[in-house]
């Protein structure tokens, strides 16, 4: 019966239907994580739920890809208010914002450098083990 | 008064994000990027008008609050990826567990170093991932959540401008490598960077952004220890 519902959706609708799907997923998450997980964050529970939901095939992907690509594509947006917070710390922005961007620079540099070396390191490593099981393959 | 108020800070806010986005969609310059420039003119509307915080917050914590179905909603590219994961897992892996701690033990021991005060040690800690993700980490080891969100975003707009200069200095070419740089230095941001340049950069920087939020926030406790 949901499946039938789902697909005879507008494609318009499909997108605040499953935010609000998601948001309820949300919802239920946090009082789980309330009652149960203290440790574990509502969104972070939430978003296991859904992926184990979708890994064992009870909840087909087109039933939430719509709304989960809005609220991805649109998620600059819903921390916008948290950012205009800032007026509320006018003295700390003269007292210690040039430091605070001089941290945040140099501490994101540093952060790209190590992680692309690493990762790079990495994907050789893996090409490298590949090229050698297929060369034992054929040996064998 | 004040919930008529409230409603047009809501109404102003969503048309801003709306027309900026637009504008920079047409011009592609870095300075009218959305993170950038929307929450710069929202401040200075804020400011010049003299609008209280709360006031301003009243509507728009609506928005605020669609960040947790945003969270839950990483689950669906994880699951369309799971392909990309299952091949080369090492290289996400390590690229997280290198990339998280160095971005958690740089901005504090640098900010330490710096003589900033102990609440902004602790809220520089969760910078570099996603807001979701830091805003959770933030709570747990006792942090500013407010003050952790705006460091996020400087975090942001700063590996987006910082990125392809990176790239042309570092001696990386795979595109694994390129994707997790901006993926694990500058969360949502630097994806959306990743992706024009590839595809293939923008899905590994939306991975290793995933991964390393969750790991980070897993790992909390240790950072509270830490800081």
């Amino acid at each position: 019966m949901l499946t039938s519902l789902m697909s005879r959706l507008t494609p318009r609708a499909k997108t605040p239907v499953q935010v609000a799907m998601l948001s309820a997923v949300w919802l239920g998450a946090s009082v789980l994580s309330r009652l149960f997980l203290p440790a574990v964050p509502a969104g972070v529970l939430g978003m296991f739920l859904v992926l184990a939901a979708l890994w064992s095939g009870w909840l087909p992907l087109d039933w939430c890809r719509d709304g989960a690509r809005w609220l991805l594509a649109e998620m600059l947006l819903f921390f916008i208010p948290a950012v205009v917070a800032i007026v509320r710390f006018p003295e700390l922005v003269e007292s210690a914002g040039l430091r605070i961007f001089l941290v945040i620079v140099v501490s994101t540099a540093l952060v790209m450098a190590v992680t692309s070396l690493v990762v790079d390191r990495c994907y050789r490593f893996e090409l490298m083990m590949k090229r050698r099981i297929r060369r034992g393959l054929k040996h064998a | 008064m004040h919930e008529l108020l409230s409603l047009v800070c809501f109404i102003v806010t969503v048309a801003c994000y709306w027309g900026v986005k637009r504008v920079y969609l047409r011009t592609r310059k870095w300075w009218c990027t959305p993170i950038f420039a929307v929450p710069l003119l929202l401040i200075a509307a804020v400011v010049l008008v003299g609008i209280p915080y709360p006031t301003y917050f009243a509507d728009t914590r609506w928005l605020s609050w669609l960040l947790g179905p945003a969270t839950v909603a990483f689950a669906i590219p994880i699951y369309e990826h799971r392909q990309l994961i299952a091949r080369h897992w090492l290289s996400l892996c390590c690229g997280v567990v290198v990339g998280m701690p160095v971005a958690v033990i740089s901005s504090v021991m640098m900010a330490r170093w710096l003589n900033l005060p102990e609440l902004l040690q602790k809220s520089l800690a969760p910078r570099s991932i996603s807001t979701p993700f830091a805003i959770a980490t933030a709570n747990s080891i006792g942090a500013s959540s407010d003050l952790t969100a705006v460091f996020v975003v400087i975090t942001g707009v700063c590996g987006m401008l910082m990125g392809e200069a990176m790239l042309a200095w570092l001696p990386v070419r795979s595109r694994l490598a390129k994707g997790a740089l901006f993926g694990a230095a500058a969360h949502g941001a630097g994806t959306a960077k990743a992706q024009q340049i590839g595809a293939e950069e923008g899905v590994v920087a939306s991975l290793v952004m995933m991964m390393g939020g969750v790991a980070t926030v897993f790992a909390a406790p240790l950072i509270g220890w830490f800081v």
